[in-house]
């Protein structure tokens, strides 16, 4: 047995809790989660099926802890794990499951596939056979939370070069952009790029909201890589972030992955309930809205509009009914896909699929199902709370030729904004200081 | 020694194999690590637990079971008959009390549950992708399982298919914890780790009130 394959097998055997060896053990291949599966609805084939993916661990699972498999492996269908297997196991979990869970909620037994396909994803990553461009992503963002001030003061005057447009946008000569503020009740926490700041910074100071820019993004390759060292040192760049600056409450930009690890995940990894709030951007816009903080036109949204749910928001994160009370206070002719909310079809781009760019064409492929639901809504915008999403129905979009506008939701709230006089509203602010 | 008597020993045999080994995967189970969730809950668990055992298994509740529904009810019309069939097995020492019709209604029900398994064969067979995803193991387990609900229908309409039910039944119990059929075990845990995931994170099971769980964590306007 090689080193790598010894190596995968640890790693099986550290992940081996009790939910995974309940997914292992209780699949009855009935088969009934194959049309769950976008693959399979896009390419019908048994490799396509979830009960596939699943039974390739299962294999290896039966041949390390079955005594019938030590007897008669081909009565149970064991496998041991080699070089060759374990290059295939790892190839099926990064390219052909994004982690979406929709088998799982429509397996009679509830069989959890996508724990199944990251543990594998752990194994193969271990191994060093997992794809490289999430292990030098996942890296160079730990690299970033360990020399912040390499970019801080060049951050902090990008921010400062924004203010402008954020003034003009709100009309509020004083509105600021504000990096690493101490004591800000809000620690909002962007993507890589100005699209993921300049929208959230004209809500929030628009909503009067207490806010600060974190130096990070929210983006955690560690978890595309199952990887919990990885995924709990990216992580703590924000929560140890957000634990300097005193806030109360963290807000995640629209993104599906990032949501589900902070919000859910990072807790486990770090063994401690947070003392403050995650939340996603659609929360709070949510909340702003219920609370009448936001001046919106309620028919400023013309063209018809549908929305995509993340399976990260929805199935995996319960935001589901939050995008759709905003989305039906903006735009009259907010239509729904069909299926929606915890029963959505994944748009294939999730798992990190978007970053692999050796998978493009398979991904576009297992994105027809979605191309197709959009195309039967007959709307114009769609909109959706990822940004791994949007990428993958931008790239639907022109392969398929939806003619639709891919939107964030805070780019379309924007846009509904009634347009604000020029004042001198204060902006809240607790504490002055900018950290340098 | 009787005929009788031996296929009853049988199955006492493969009882005491069955609790052991289902014993021992129980414990082995409990020893496994489960990650303990920390973050603040959105909605209830046990709600979501709740949900997974009742309404969360009807047909309608899933895409999968509205499209294939025949499918599924073949799948819980077998398995309600191996539910009964493991108690009517205990109580058989007593079956002579009941009323004939009785007896026969209930023979009926379990061969209802055979033949049911018996197309799970077929279906096995005759579908592509399950022929290619099943092993021996699937085989043997719904063949033994529809064999013993067969003979137990037979046994309760004629006691001189009692020797035959016991000994199937002592193979089939000896056999659930050594192969697939122990997923009856793992059911219990796979739905309760389902139930509490989509209730807690509140998938299946929204607030109420419809406020976001923002409002609900007690911002106010400042």
């Amino acid at each position: 047995m090689s080193d790598m394959v010894k190596t995968a097998l640890r790693v099986f055997e550290q992940q081996l809790g009790r939910p995974l060896e309940a997914a292992l053990e209780v699949c009855a291949r009935c088969g009934v989660c194959a049309e769950a599966c976008h693959y399979f609805q896009a390419e019908p084939s048994v490799e396509n099926t979830p009960v596939a993916r699943g039974e390739a661990l299962r294999r290896v699972y039966r041949a390390e802890h079955d005594l019938l498999a030590r007897i008669a492996p081909w009565w149970v269908g064991a496998k041991k794990l080699d070089e060759a297997s374990l290059a295939r196991l790892a190839e099926t979990a990064f390219s052909r499951c994004t982690l979406c869970r929709r088998c799982t909620f429509n397996c009679p037994l509830g069989v959890d596939t996508p724990l199944m396909m990251r543990a594998v994803r752990a194994m193969a990553t271990a191994a060093g056979v997992a794809p490289e461009i999430l292990m030098m992503l996942a890296d160079a963002a730990i690299e970033k939370g360990r020399s912040p001030e390499l970019f801080r003061d060049m951050f902090i005057e990008q921010m400062v070069d924004l203010e402008p447009e954020l003034r003009r946008a709100t009309g509020n000569r004083h509105a600021r952009l504000s990096v690493e503020r101490m004591g800000a009740h809000v620690l909002y926490v962007p993507l890589a790029g100005v699209h993921t700041i300049l929208p959230p910074a004209i809500i929030f100071t628009a909503a009067g909201e207490d806010w600060t820019l974190s130096l990070f993004e929210a983006a955690n390759y560690g978890v595309f890589l199952a990887d919990p060292v990885r995924a709990k040192q990216i992580a703590a760049r924000i929560v140890d972030e957000a634990k300097r600056l005193g806030v109360e409450e963290v807000v995640l930009a629209e993104c599906g992955h990032a949501y589900a690890a902070l919000r859910w995940e990072a807790p486990i990894w770090f063994g401690e309930t947070f003392p403050f709030r995650v939340v996603s951007l659609v929360e709070k816009i949510d909340t702003y809205l219920a609370q009448g903080r936001l001046n919106l036109d309620p028919r400023a949204i013309r063209e018809r509009v549908t929305y995509h749910d993340s399976c990260n928001m929805a199935r995996s994160g319960g935001v589901i009914e939050e995008p759709r009370r905003v989305l039906r206070a903006i735009a009259p002719d907010f239509v729904e896909m069909t299926p929606n909310r915890h029963e959505a079809l994944c748009c294939g781009g999730g798992g990190g699929l978007v970053a692999l760019p050796e998978y493009e064409e398979l991904r576009l492929r297992a994105g027809k199902p979605k191309a197709d639901q959009v195309r039967r809504t007959g709307a114009r915008t769609v909109v959706a709370a990822c940004e791994n999403c949007r990428l993958q129905m931008g790239d639907l979009n022109r392969h398929y030729g939806l003619e639709v506008e891919i939107s964030a939701l805070a780019d379309l709230v924007v846009r509904a904004m009634r347009p604000a006089e020029p004042n001198d509203e204060p902006v809240p602010v607790r504490a002055e200081a900018i950290a340098a | 020694m009787s005929v009788l008597l031996v296929s009853k020993w049988a199955a006492l045999a493969g009882l005491a194999v069955c609790v052991a080994g289902l014993g021992l995967r129980w414990r082995r189970s409990m020893e496994r690590a489960r990650p303990r969730d920390l973050a603040p809950a959105r909605g209830s668990g046990m709600a979501g637990v709740v949900y997974a055992f009742s309404a969360g298994m009807m047909p309608w509740a899933k895409e999968s079971t509205r499209r294939h529904w025949a499918a599924y009810m073949r799948g819980i019309g077998f398995h309600v008959g191996i539910f009964a069939g493991l108690p009517l097995l205990a109580a058989s020492p007593w079956w002579g009390l009941l009323p004939h019709a009785v007896r026969l209604g209930l023979g009926t029900m379990l061969g209802l549950g055979a033949v049911l398994g018996a197309a799970g064969i077929v279906m096995r067979l005759s579908e592509p992708i399950l022929r290619a995803l099943s092993t021996a193991d699937d085989f043997a387990a719904i063949v033994l399982v529809s064999a013993f609900l067969a003979l137990e229908a037979a046994a309760l309409a004629s006691a001189a298919w009692m020797p035959a039910m016991y000994l199937a039944a002592g193979i089939v119990l000896a056999y659930i914890p050594l192969g697939k059929i122990r997923h009856c075990l793992y059911f219990f845990f796979a739905r309760a780790f389902f139930g509490q995931f989509v209730g807690r994170r509140a998938v299946i099971h929204p607030h109420a009130s419809g406020a976001s769980p923002a409002t609900l964590a007690g911002e106010t306007r400042q």
